[in-house]
């Protein structure tokens, strides 16, 4: 009798259990509380994170305010790539570049192949060069550092940008962005 | 023979509590030359425990060079452990429409205990002219 009570008690409790710890599909967003941290690899929300960062201390800076044309064109030029991980750089320097758009203070040279060759017919037909040089050139480096100590990994990254003056040929700003993570395996959180 | 079993595990609770207690001790000059445009908030509260631990300071605003406005937060760990957080900085233009890029990103960030931080936002455009930064913490 007794096991009678007890066996559906005990499988109420066990089914309970196992679904409290699965998790059904659903949308998140890119900077919310479920975020998944990896601590060997660039999580989407660290290209955010690099990406505000930088674009905060362009933006205060003033350095694309002191452009003598208005708004500056920037051209993107090279991010390298120093980690062990296949990074596609578009997803910060799009972020980069759209902040940049966003504020009217700059405006990005194209990489529409399409656009780049009817803006050269045009100069054909108007037979006039009319190409705008870039007065800034944004360059950078991603590197990654992994320390140990037993079980516990800390990688960190750095995001380094620049934004090169193409008339002097300096470095008219420059920032650096460490993210660090620390762990024995990935988590949800932040 | 009780008090060598319950020695150690003492020890160990206290050795957990002491390393639990990082705090931040600092030194600034007296005299301040800066002075702070500090702005009125309005606080909305909903984790009135996060709150306590971690109180907003003031908040102040300046204009950079090229017109946007910048907003300075200050915190305050009231605790004597680290707290982390995620904060969202969203800015509203002249008419209250909400301005969304990748300066309204969610940042993760922690404040030691004791310590007193202060977290900058800039606007990302100078149409920009209210603001509200939400502060999350981690579970």
């Amino acid at each position: 009798m007794n096991q009678k009570i007890i066996l559906p008690i005990i499988s109420l409790a066990g089914l309970a259990l196992f679904s409290g710890c699965a998790t059904d599909a659903h949308y998140v967003s890119t900077g919310d509380k479920e975020q998944i941290i990896s601590v060997g690899q660039i999580n989407i929300q660290d290209y955010a994170n690099a990406a505000n960062a930088a674009v905060k201390d362009l933006l205060e800076s003033g350095v694309l305010d002191r452009s003598p044309n208005q708004p500056a064109l920037v051209e993107i030029s090279q991010i390298i790539n120093n980690t062990s991980q296949q990074v596609d750089t578009d997803l910060i320097t799009k972020k980069i570049s759209i902040a940049m758009l966003q504020s009217g203070k700059a405006l990005t040279k194209t990489v529409d192949t399409k656009a780049i060759g009817l803006q050269q017919e045009n100069e054909f037909m108007a037979d006039q060069k009319t190409t705008r040089l870039p007065d800034f050139t944004l360059s950078g480096k991603i590197i990654e550092t992994v320390d140990r100590a037993g079980s516990t990994r800390r990688t960190t990254y750095s995001f380094q940008f620049a934004l090169n003056d193409a008339k002097a040929g300096v470095e008219a700003w420059a920032v650096e962005k460490e993210i660090g993570k620390q762990g024995t395996r990935s988590s949800v959180g932040f | 023979m009780k008090i060598n079993k319950l020695a150690p595990l003492l020890l160990l609770v206290l050795g957990t509590a002491l390393t639990g207690c990082d705090t931040v001790n600092s030194v600034e000059n007296t005299n301040k030359t800066g002075q702070r445009n500090m702005v009125p908030s309005q606080q909305v509260i909903t984790d009135a425990g996060f709150n306590r631990r971690v109180a907003i300071g003031g908040v102040n605003a300046t204009t950079t060079a090229g017109g946007l406005l910048m907003v300075q937060v200050e915190l305050k760990n009231q605790t004597s452990t680290i707290h982390r957080f995620l904060y969202t900085c969203e800015w509203f233009d002249a008419d209250g429409k909400q301005i969304n890029n990748v300066s309204s990103a969610s940042l993760p960030d922690h404040i030691d205990g004791g310590e007193q931080k202060f977290l900058y936002c800039v606007a990302p455009t100078p149409a920009c002219k209210d603001f509200r930064i939400k502060f999350i913490e981690a579970k």
